[in-house]
């Protein structure tokens, strides 16, 4: 019953914060969002807890569902979305004021942030898999909004982009579900409840065509929202046109709850479906992603749409760890998907200090950072090498552990085809932040020699002391959490 | 009964058809209100066939929200010289696309008797035509360059979804009704909100204009 009611809170606080900041006067908005984050990042927490104690919580005849799988994205979730949050308080202050926002837009913003939590948290906690697609797709629609939040050219074809394309997208996924569906009539009968667990109770039952063609249309459906290449062209737009606090939540959360989905489908697919046919789904979709991301890294000049191209190539590594199959590779799947989220909300709230003091996102008309603000400079250059996979860093264990996984496998071509990759990935990704912090040239007289305001380097400076930690050694819950989804996605 | 469904169902198919070829923003519209229209007739002569009381329910809604509700919201949205506007503009040639459109139909048809199915209320090549709508609904947004056309592909490629929904299991129609209900008038509001703002930001609907992000 108290774990019913956790799960339910979980989900009930943002959407309640929603409404109230609806409400709410404009000066209150910041501290509303901040305590009804912070209590829904505890609620989180305790729940993760719960399940590292439970194996899963199942609730509500199972419309609510939560296991270590889940658990690993709702960690990522709520860390990303609470510090998302503080870092917002000092990034929009700046904005108001330097009047490139006003007071009165700071309810639009509070209210679609919550609701996009909210849909984040719901994607975590779906044990029905039309909830898991609803909530997905709401992801999208309270999003697309923020995107557009500037309200300019550039992020409305942004928007527009995101919405057009990532809709198309799951309606595939749509119809991938219903063929899921259709593929456990057999053993379950016309009429049965579309849940993750009742589907894993017959799953080896299913029809085997059925079943991997719903995984297909599912890859493609949610892979579209994940970033995946070639259905990826939307999200260097959308991640570099957003406020920098909806970057990170774009980039570090959002990303993998798609990939969630995707995984729960495979998890309910493969023991009928065959789980080689399904890794080589993908491997392919993986390794296209990663060839895609490095080819766009070499040749760009826009630091957020760099960082966009970042999370291309690391969705596309997450898939071929899975696809590997190998526990190794797995358990540094999952591992990325902690790591690369943390990072890269780290460089999206770097990079955005960034913004806000030098009004441009072209790099190479920003010089002398490490002047202008050293705190951000440390974080520009620590998690830029993070991000690109360099130790001791949590992102380096992570890639590290799926290149053995292939090794381990004996699939030594792959294997040294990922590494390739990921060297040819990392000159372009530390280069361009190096230069913008280092190079001496002076950036005009206009910039002022100081760092914005502690709420804007505390977020990620605790970002790039977590990365730091977990490079070096992985918390023990954290390790059990890890462990039991590599199981859940090997059952 | 199950003629009736049979013709209801390539209506739809028709009615799709007549949105792909539609020449402006209005015939485009009301193409998307007749598919949503007959959909709900099908799932009302389903209804009649096997009184399961929720297919009434979900044609009345189909009706009602997407027959009526959300094409008289675009139409509102996109009153004025757009609505009236010829809208000849396509990312391939018009020939091209009645062309892709047709063999997108077909791959929709192949695709279903390919797959192992278990009929239920509808038979399977209802299943065909239903995927065809989907690529076809699919087809148009990618097709086309006015905003207003790619929001009618997307929202008749739903109704195919939910066709798929229908064949595969009325139970889950229902489920997959409300989700796709809400994810419409959500989608809907959200899509409407970015039409309006292309009207201000570049004084039209075509996406063409947006071009300004590359690399």
């Amino acid at each position: 019953m108290t774990d019913t009611i956790l799960l339910v809170a979980v989900v009930a606080f943002p959407l309640l914060a929603a409404i109230v900041s609806l409400v709410c006067p404009d000066r209150y908005q910041i501290a509303l969002a901040l305590v009804f984050q912070v209590v829904t990042f505890g609620l989180a927490v305790t729940l993760i807890a719960r399940v590292l104690q439970v194996g899963h919580i199942d609730a509500l005849a199972h419309w609510l569902y939560l296991d270590s799988l889940s658990s690993v994205v709702m960690l990522v979730v709520a860390i990303v979305s609470v510090l998302a949050t503080v870092y917002s308080a000092g990034y929009l202050r700046h904005e108001l004021l330097e009047r490139v926002i006003k007071a009165d837009e700071l309810r639009k913003y509070f209210v679609l942030f919550h609701l996009f939590v909210f849909a984040m948290l719901l994607v975590t906690i779906s044990g029905n898999l039309g909830l898991l697609w609803t909530a997905i797709s709401a992801t999208t629609l309270a999003s697309a909004p923020l995107v557009d939040f500037y309200g300019s050219h550039e992020p409305l074809e942004a928007a527009w982009k995101y919405i057009v394309l990532t809709v198309a997208g799951s309606l595939l996924a749509l119809l991938g579900l219903l063929l899921l569906y259709q593929s456990g009539v057999g053993p379950l009968g016309n009429s049965y409840d579309f849940s993750i667990p009742v589907l894993a109770g017959a799953a080896s039952h299913l029809s085997p065509t059925l079943a991997a063609t719903a995984f297909l249309l599912v890859l493609v459906g949610f892979g579209t929202k994940a970033g995946l290449a070639p259905m990826h062209t939307w999200l260097p737009d959308a991640h570099s046109q957003a406020p920098s606090p909806i970057c990170a939540m774009l980039s570090g959360a959002e990303l993998n709850c798609a990939m969630l989905g995707i995984f729960r489908v495979y998890t309910l697919t493969a023991p009928a479906a065959g789980a080689a046919t399904l890794r080589t789904g993908l491997l392919v979709f993986g390794l296209v992603s990663m060839i895609v991301a490095v080819v766009f890294l070499i040749s760009q000049r826009n630091f957020k749409r760099l960082l966009a191209y970042s999370s291309v190539e690391q969705m596309g590594l997450i898939s071929v760890g899975v696809g590997l199959g190998t526990p190794l590779a797995l358990i540094g799947a999952l591992l990325l998907m902690v790591t690369h989220g943390f990072t890269k909300c780290l460089m999206f709230f770097a990079t955005g200090n960034l913004l806000l003091r030098f009004r441009t996102t072209t790099i190479p008309e920003i010089q002398g950072v490490v002047r202008a603000m050293p705190w951000t400079a440390l974080l520009l250059v620590g998690g830029a090498l993070a991000i690109a996979g360099a130790p001791p860093f949590g992102v380096f264990i992570s890639e590290f552990s799926i290149i053995s996984g292939a090794f381990a496998g004996h699939l030594w071509v792959l294997g040294a085809v990922i590494a390739a990759l990921l060297l040819l990935g990392f000159i372009p990704l530390v280069a361009p932040f190096h230069r913008m912090t280092f190079s001496n040239a002076e950036t005009g007289g206009e910039v002022a020699q100081a760092e914005l305001s502690a709420v804007t380097l505390l977020p990620a400076l605790a970002l790039l002391g977590a990365v730091l930690v977990i490079g070096v050694w992985i918390p023990g819950p954290l390790d059990q959490l890890l462990h039991h989804a590599a199981a859940v996605l090997t059952r | 009964m199950a003629l009736a469904e049979a013709v209801l169902a390539t209506l739809i198919l028709i009615a799709t058809f007549g949105l792909l070829i539609a020449r402006q923003v209005r015939g485009a519209i009301n193409c998307y209100a007749a598919q949503s229209i007959l959909l709900g007739g099908l799932a009302i002569a389903m209804f009649a066939g096997s009184r399961l009381p929720h297919l009434l329910a979900l044609g009345l809604l189909t009706i009602g929200i997407k027959g009526i509700a959300i094409p008289a919201v675009v139409r509102f949205q996109v009153r004025g010289s757009t609505y009236q506007r010829r809208e000849i503009a396509y990312y391939v040639g018009f020939p091209t696309a009645l062309l892709l459109g047709a063999g997108l139909s077909l791959v929709g048809l192949v695709a279903a008797s390919r797959l192992p199915f278990h009929p239920y209320l509808l038979s399977e090549p209802v299943l065909g035509l239903a995927i065809a709508v989907i690529l076809l609904g699919l087809f148009t947004t990618m097709a086309r360059r006015d905003a207003v056309l790619q929001l009618a592909g997307l929202l008749a490629a739903e109704n195919g979804v939910l066709l798929v929904g229908l064949v595969v299991s009325p139970e889950l129609g229902l489920l997959i009704e409300f989700a796709l209900v809400l994810d419409v008038v959500i989608g809907v509001a959200v899509m409407g909100f970015l039409i309006a703002r292309m009207h201000e930001t570049v004084a039209s609907t075509d996406t063409s204009e947006l071009t300004r992000l590359r690399g």
